[in-house]
């Protein structure tokens, strides 16, 4: 089946190696790298000191004014976005703003001018405002492998339709704690990195780059140059360690080939590879092993190279950089070259072509572009010559239903306590939930996790069991799992940070492999001995609708049959409080005394409505539809309302009728809480109105996850949660809304909301089967 | 019970009986076998120990109860080395346990097979199928630091590089395998449980690539890192802790078989420790009495001549305040030296597998 042919048609990009396309290729091809000392004084407490830094005036040399004071992370992207658009001849007025996405992979937390840390999805919201992009929007944080995973996301929302032009890319900055961290594992080089040769470690590097994608047709029908087109991309986890990469280099060639599968290509087929090529032993002894697995006997006869010799590793831009300088390299018949190489190096893999340090022109119609990150997830993509235009087929609707439920909250552990919760009309708001009683792990793995690790282990291995699967360990190695996450472990953040800020020599290491927001995500497969495709979303509340797309996205394409998606987060904030002290939020209640955060994870299993069918599995509700609207940063309630309209429009796809029977909304106990409601009663009528904050406080992407959870209890078992302290509400009659728990019996059809405020909102439509 | 690749083995193949098994002692010379162990790669007829799988709805929750290692989510990719133990504390036998998709299978020390199968439907209270799978399958290992080299010839290079403790199950001409990453010597280890009609090819093709090793090269190899080797370590009401095989238990595990005295043991200190020595003339007998300024602290376990070391090497078990290296001691006359382990470092530790 050939499905919609998407490409490339705008790069931009800005690195230690070039401030735009043209000056970065000229460089590549020349030898010209870009890794320097440090200049910035505060760096010299390190030994190594070696980095790809970016000098401010290419930054401000390329922004207006206006951007001046946005943070560097903003104004790296900006740049780097501006001139993609600018290269494709598009703009989001042109395409239709509703119809222009933004997919960003990013792996740090970065912080605002102020140098505070700011939610993951900011930057994507600041360059998505500037640039008027009101379509798709996913922040994927698969640590060193977020950019590359960002150019796939962004093709499935063309195929999806979702989309008709998608910027997909990455940024990072160079961060001191990043640097301290990464000091602290003893992975630096001391000098510029020497991928492949020496590998005695790596520099960090920072910068952004960005890939407009349209469609084919699109794209010619407008005059466009078709760059390169994305014929395909991979996705697996290592399921090993939390910072090695499997030895094996299993998982890595699994990614290669999957891509290659999606790609309808094989591995013959392929002229040039872009290397991950850290320089660290570990990746490159890896990597040489991935080589040889997929290429067998020719592995010796497929360049290979890194351009992190030319530029550092820029972490969650590294995948979108080398997709950039991939395109180049198909564009100019030239693979760019592993600097610094020396040919008589001890740790060389004398069997492969590492494109020693001079460019080399040759025919190159296919390249594979590969990254590894931290947590275990691999990513490949697959860029070819772009073809001509040709008939395909629409990706085909595959029926999903969701058939386990893992809940792990301050109201309850498991599908059965909270059900108990639930109709007792208890409240768990800010209560820490319970893992006692029982084991959810290998003790041996169990005790090295941090605590939002174990919550979303147990709430995995819980769903898991409650889907009644028993799978053979073949098919594990297709099992997918889709990590959503507002702000990933605050106890390893934390700990990591006040490391750093006692000796940025002394960093607490255990702490900084888990800092990634992935690394939670990966932990689970770990645990569960997952290996399909993963990512990690995080759109703060919107997070687990947006994983739930990902995941209908995997069944449709027919790349998992099975998926497990899990959201969480958690609060420092109340675990110092007498459960007895915390007040419980009333949402929707005009006199509510606002949101308590609270710590939870909840995890549902995905499956294709064929394979449930297949093993007898008893589905709570089939997903019915997803829909997701953009807002604006930093905007008005009115805004905010009219984006939870457009969500609940596109999932009720304008049918007249009760859209569905009961709406779990995202309403916190905040003012915000009234321009749902009416935006609910207007675009759901007749529909009854609940929230599961009172239940279990705001819990960012744990929250919509559980609300999509409750959703489903509903429409198989007809429980919901009621709003018992809804006094007066916000909007709409008292009627409108469950205050007395429990239903009359299940609803055919239940609305969840998810919510980042000013960013996303997102609703999922369940029904009965 | 003599091997099942008797027929397979050279003529000059010297066998000896340990426990329930005729094993090939040696097929040619120690040192040559030993050499072959830590310098090449030596293939290893590991049809002594005994392969029991346990099935049937509570086979993990009666493995979780009979094995002192948490075992609970041990997955089909996975396998470890644990105890058993007895409701007293004491080792029944040291085991290397495979999760299997419907259960899981244990494969006993050398010898020690029908002891645990007795062990094992003695404590069977869950009802679970025990079978005895010694008579269809065998258990061939590759030891050695280049062993990995053999593994990618043999089956497929993917394999050389799996995870300590990793299991994949597989093929080899045709017939279905377990391959696990394991290791006993320090040195690059893997097991491969074959049915037995393919034993003999497996073996007589892993001969193409590498050399016999028998059980004394094995286990001079295994002394030598501090593997314990239970017959002959494990001697009459000696603890875990005396043994030195805590490392096998884990009691954070709420329960399992001979818990209470592993705790006991742990919460009682004193007793005996064991220590490793070298030096002296010839190798004492076990039960050889330890002396330190004339007095008796304790007594040899097992000794013998070590070829890497060109020396005695021992274990002693010796009063615990004196189970500590760099001392010197009495055995049977003569002046020794207590060690740390390993006694020899491997040379796998310092060649990357590529």
């Amino acid at each position: 089946m050939a499905l919609r042919p998407v490409v490339v048609t705008g790069l931009g990009i800005i690195c230690a190696a070039g401030r735009d396309p043209a000056e970065f290729w000229q460089r590549l091809t020349t030898g010209q790298g870009g890794l320097t000392p440090v200049e910035d004084e505060a760096f010299a407490v390190f030994t190594a000191r070696h980095a790809g830094q970016v000098p401010d005036e290419w930054i401000t040399g390329q922004l207006p004014g206006s951007d001046a004071a946005l943070d560097r992370t903003a104004r790296l992207a900006l740049v780097a976005a501006r001139q993609a658009v600018e290269m494709a001849g598009l703009t989001a007025s042109g395409v239709g703003a509703e119809r222009f996405g933004i997919i960003l992979g990013k792996c740090q937390a970065t912080p605002d001018a102020a140098g505070r840390y700011q939610p993951m999805h900011r930057t994507q919201d600041v360059v998505a405002e500037r640039l008027g992009l009101r379509g798709p929007r996913i922040l994927v944080s698969t640590a060193c492998a977020a950019g590359g995973n960002a150019v796939g996301l962004a093709k499935d929302k063309i195929l999806t339709g979702e989309a008709d032009a998608v910027l997909a890319g990455g940024v990072d900055p160079l961060l001191f704690g990043t640097y301290a961290g990464f000091a602290g594992l003893q992975a630096l080089s001391t000098g510029p990195c020497r991928p492949y040769s020496h590998s005695d470690g790596l520099n960090l590097g920072e910068g952004a780059a960005f890939l407009l994608l349209e469609p084919l047709e699109l794209a010619l029908a407008r005059g466009a140059v078709p760059l390169a087109e994305v014929a395909g991309y991979g996705l697996s986890a290592d399921a090993y360690h939390a910072t090695a990469p499997d030895p094996t280099g299993r998982g890595g060639a699994s990614a290669v080939r999957r891509a290659l599968a999606d790609a309808g290509l094989t591995p013959g087929d392929v002229q040039y590879v872009s290397g991950h090529g850290t320089g660290t032993p570990a990746n490159d002894a890896m990597e040489a092993k991935v080589m040889r697995l997929v290429f067998g006997e020719r592995a010796g006869q497929v360049p290979t190279s890194s351009i992190k010799s030319f530029v550092g590793h820029t972490l969650g831009a590294a995948g979108a950089v080398e997709a950039v300088a991939s395109v180049l390299a198909l564009r100019h018949a030239t693979a760019p070259p592993t600097i610094g190489f020396d040919e008589d190096g001890q740790g060389r893999a004398g069997d492969l072509d590492f494109v020693p340090n001079v460019a080399r022109p040759m025919p190159i119609g296919t390249v594979v572009s590969n990254n590894y990150a931290f947590g275990g997830n691999n990513v490949s993509l697959v860029l070819t010559t772009p073809g001509e235009p040709r008939p395909y087929e629409e990706l085909p609707r595959r029926e999903a239903v969701i058939t386990g439920l893992g809940p792990v909250t301050g109201a309850g552990t498991g599908v059965a306590e909270l059900t108990e919760a639930v109709l007792a009309g208890r409240h768990g708001a800010g209560w820490a939930p319970s893992l006692e009683g029982r084991t959810f792990a290998p003790r041996s793995l169990w005790r090295h996790m941090n605590h939002l690790s174990r919550l979303a282990i147990a709430a995995s291995r819980l769903a898991w069991e409650d889907a009644g699967l028993k799978l053979p360990r073949k098919d594990l190695d297709d099992v997918a799992l889709i990590f959503a996450t507002g702000a990933g472990s605050a106890e390893s953040t934390g700990g990591f940070d006040e490391s750093i800020a006692v000796n940025p020599n002394k960093p607490a290491v255990l702490s900084f492999s888990n800092v990634v927001l992935n690394a939670t995500g990966g932990a689970v497969c770990q645990t569960l001995g997952l290996r399909g495709p993963t990512t990690t979303i995080c759109n703060g509340g919107a997070s687990a609708s947006i994983a739930l797309d990902c995941a209908l996205e995997l069944i449709r394409s027919g790349k998992a049959e099975v998926v497990l998606v899990v959201a969480a987060d958690e609060t420092t904030g109340t675990a110092a409080l007498d459960t007895d002290d915390l007040p419980v939020p009333s949402p929707y209640d005009s006199g509510a005394g606002g949101a308590v955060r609270g710590s939870a994870a909840v995890a549902f299993v995905v499956e294709s409505a064929e394979h449930c069918a297949a093993r007898d599995g008893r589905p709570y509700a089939v997903v019915l539809d997803t829909g997701h609207a953009s807002g604006h940063a930093g905007s008005d309630a009115d805004a905010d309302a009219d984006a939870v309209a457009r969500s609940i429009a596109r999932v009720s796809g304008g049918a007249s009728g009760p859209v569905a029977g009961l709406v779990v909304g995202a309403a916190d106990g905040t003012a915000g809480d009234g321009a749902e409601a009416a935006a609910v009663l207007a675009g759901a009528p007749g529909a009854r109105l609940t929230a599961s904050t009172a239940l279990a406080g705001d819990c960012q992407a744990a929250s919509g996850a559980l609300n999509i959870a409750l959703a489903a209890l509903a429409v198989r078992d007809g429980v919901a949660p009621a709003l018992t302290g809804l006094a007066a509400p916000r909007a709409g009659d008292l009627a409108a809304y469950v205050t007395k728990p429990g239903l009359d019996g299940p609803v055919e059809r239940a609305l969840a909301l998810t919510a980042a405020p000013g960013s996303v909102r997102g609703a999922v439509l369940l029904g009965a089967l | 019970m003599a091997s099942v690749l008797a027929s397979a083995h050279p003529q000059e193949t010297v066998y000896g009986q340990v426990g329930d098994a005729t094993v090939p002692l040696r097929f040619s010379s120690l040192d040559e076998e030993y050499k072959v162990l830590r310098e090449r790669a030596a293939v290893l007829d590991l049809g002594g120990h005994g392969l029991i799988e346990i099935t049937g709805p509570d086979a993990v929750a009666f493995a979780q109860r009979v094995l002192a290692r948490d075992v609970e989510y041990l997955t089909s990719d996975r396998c470890m080395m644990t105890l058993l133990l007895d409701a007293d504390g004491q080792v029944v036998d040291q085991v290397l346990a495979f999760g299997r998709e419907d259960g899981i299978l244990l494969e006993s020390s050398c010898g020690a097979g029908a002891r645990l199968l007795a062990h094992l439907r003695a404590n069977n209270d869950e009802g679970v199928e025990i079978a005895d799978r010694s008579g269809d399958l065998t258990v061939l290992g590759l030891e050695g630091p280049y062993a990995w080299g053999v593994v990618g010839r043999l089956i497929d290079g993917e394999l050389a590089s799996l995870p300590f403790e990793s299991v994949v199950d597989t093929t080899w001409n045709g017939a279905d395998i377990v391959f696990a990453r394991t290791g006993f010597t320090g040195e690059y280890g893997y097991q491969m449980i074959v049915p037995i009609e393919h034993a003999a090819d497996l073996w007589r093709q892993s001969l193409e690539h590498a050399q016999a090793a028998g059980q004394e090269a094995l286990e001079l190899a295994m002394l030598e890192v501090r593997q314990p080797i239970p017959r002959h370590e494990v001697t009459e009401g000696a603890t875990v802790v005396e043994i030195g095989a805590n490392w096998l238990v884990d009691v954070t595990k709420d329960e399992f078989v001979g818990r209470e005295a592993v705790l006991a043991a742990f919460e009682a200190g004193g007793g005996r420790r064991t220590v490793g020595f070298s030096g002296g003339d010839g190798v004492p007998a076990p039960g050889t009495r330890v002396w330190v300024n004339g007095q008796d602290i304790g007594e040899v376990v097992h000794a013998v001549h070590s070829v890497g070391l060109g020396a005695t090497l021992g274990l002693a078990r010796v009063d615990h305040d004196l189970a500590a290296a760099g001392l010197e001691l009495t055995v049977g006359g003569t002046e020794v030296t207590t060690l740390t382990s390993p006694y020899i470092v491997p040379k796998s530790w310092s060649i990357p597998i590529i």
